[in-house]
């Protein structure tokens, strides 16, 4: 990267002001995320309702951020590093507002769910721990501009996947033990579903990160953990 | 575009010119320090770069308009057609003929529109009226000026507008054939629309000239290059296929300077 600054000054503001709308974004996802993870996994119904009230803040911060991104994109004309970060910018405003919808649907969820002698939350509570802790690295990488922090959070995904595959499994013998349990599973598997894909999403940004700090982007295939099972699990 | 462009760059042709270890003095004052690099057959160069780092001054080392003017020298070599070209023995006129130039400001000479192409062709080649009728209405075409002055080739060239000059003086730089264009901030004297017909030119131009370009204008070089190369203080900084060099350059320099942080 560049320790210089721009020539022109409102040019440097505007690019501080999107990292400063993505720095926000990404703090408002990670308490939705860690509420949602909340309100499952200990039943705390107070907790379940802060995530889809957040959802119109990140939403309005989505759209200031892409308003803001064209602006700069039409009239500075960037280039290297700036196009890259305002690309990077575009992207991940897209998969953080796209996480805040996912811990918002978990924590609709969790307001239906009733657990009493429901199955065992411990895969649930793994995975939800996994997830928020990749989460926060991701939007620490992005904040600090981290090349190697962006790497290992793309390559911790794998795990998650493993989880998820071990969830489905596990959810889908409880369903076969008992049918009433069937109602209560598919919540579950839901919210494992959304789960994995913040992981996903999560590990967008990391590329993106890793694009606007290097200019190369990370190979297209990344470590995965559990899809292989996935397919001898549907079939 | 620029990234089919960069696929092209790599595969290795024999260079149209090739520098190698050039220095150039004004006087006393070194204007390029060390510069090696090579101008792709077929290809447009871009060189960009601050005022004062040198471009220009390498673009008129590469048909010797330098000798022009007295204390200017230069050492190394520049291997066009097998031949170094600031060697001694090497037939200037000629040279000018095989590598024109085209300049900021349109320079048509005081004359005929048909006579502005026509004047440099009879220095170099004997045509018949009909050859030499031919050969104007051919690059008048090529520089898509031919319908616009068709009809008044016997007017002055000097009241044609400012992108017409320049065009016109495109088509009499390469009336003469050379194999080697070079182009001095061609469009920064014109408006946006004579811009791009110059630009579009280019592209055409291309398929048949070795082409380099000065310029100022970073989008300029990011639209029509292949590859470009950064100048700084009479040094080649870095030289890269033009997708590389204005998504990700390696040089801190040549990010800073593209990025508009300094210069």
């Amino acid at each position: 990267m560049t320790e210089a600054t721009h020539t022109v000054k409102s040019y440097e503001q505007e690019l501080e002001h999107l990292r400063s709308l993505m720095r926000q974004m990404g703090g408002l996802v990670e308490r939705q995320t860690a509420q949602a993870v909340k309100a499952i996994v200990d039943g705390d119904d107070e907790a379940a309702i802060e995530p889809p009230e957040l959802d119109p803040e990140v939403d309005e911060l989505e759209r200031e951020a892409e308003a803001l991104a064209i602006r700069i994109l039409a009239l500075r004309s960037p280039m290297a590093v700036d196009l890259r970060t305002i690309v990077a910018a575009l992207k991940i405003t897209g998969d953080l507002e796209r996480i805040g919808d996912y811990a918002s649907s978990i924590a609709r969820r969790a307001m239906k769910l009733d657990m009493e002698g429901g199955p065992s939350l411990v895969g649930l509570r793994s995975m939800g721990r996994l997830v928020q802790d990749n989460l926060r690295r991701a939007i620490d990488a992005l904040a600090n501009e981290d090349r190697d922090a962006s790497v290992a959070v793309w390559q911790a995904d794998a795990a998650v996947d493993e989880l998820y595959t071990a969830m489905f499994r596990e959810l889908m013998t409880y369903m076969m033990e008992d049918p009433r349990n069937i109602g209560t599973c598919i919540h579950l598997m839901f919210v494992a579903k959304n789960l994995e894909r913040i992981g996903d999403h999560t590990t967008n940004i990391a590329e993106r990160v890793y694009y606007a700090v290097t200019g190369e982007m990370l190979p297209s295939v990344r470590p995965r953990g559990g899809r292989g099972n996935m397919a001898s699990l549907q079939s | 575009m620029i990234g089919q462009a960069s696929q092209e760059t790599k595969v290795a042709e024999k260079p149209a010119i090739a520098v190698r270890n050039l220095d150039f003095y004004y006087g006393d004052n070194k204007a390029l320090r060390n510069i090696t690099m090579d101008f792709q057959r077929r290809k447009v160069t871009g060189m960009i770069g601050p005022s004062g780092c040198g471009k220009s001054t390498l673009l008129r080392v590469l048909n010797r308009m330098y000798d022009l003017y007295p204390g200017q020298r230069a050492t190394g070599e520049v291997l066009f057609a097998g031949r170094n070209v600031i060697g001694s023995g090497v037939d200037i006129n000629r040279l000018r003929a095989r590598v024109g130039m085209v300049f900021q400001k349109p320079t048509p000479f005081p004359m005929s529109i048909y006579d502005n192409i026509a004047f440099g062709v009879k220095l170099h080649e004997k045509l018949s009226r009909s050859e030499m009728d031919a050969r104007v209405e051919d690059v008048l075409r090529r520089v898509a000026l031919w319908g616009e002055v068709k009809d008044r080739l016997k007017a002055s060239a000097t009241a044609l507008s400012g992108g017409q000059q320049q065009r016109l003086c495109i088509a009499r730089t390469i009336a003469t054939r050379p194999e080697v264009v070079l182009l001095d901030e061609p469009t920064s004297a014109l408006d946006p629309v004579s811009t791009a017909r110059i630009e579009e030119l280019l592209d055409e131009l291309k398929k048949e000239f070795t082409i380099a370009i000065v310029t100022h204008n970073m989008q300029q070089a990011a639209r029509c290059a292949d590859q470009v190369a950064f100048f700084y203080l009479g040094e080649l900084v870095e030289m890269d296929s033009t997708d590389r060099m204005f998504t990700a350059p390696k040089e801190t320099r040549t990010q800073d300077y593209i990025t508009g942080r300094f210069g």
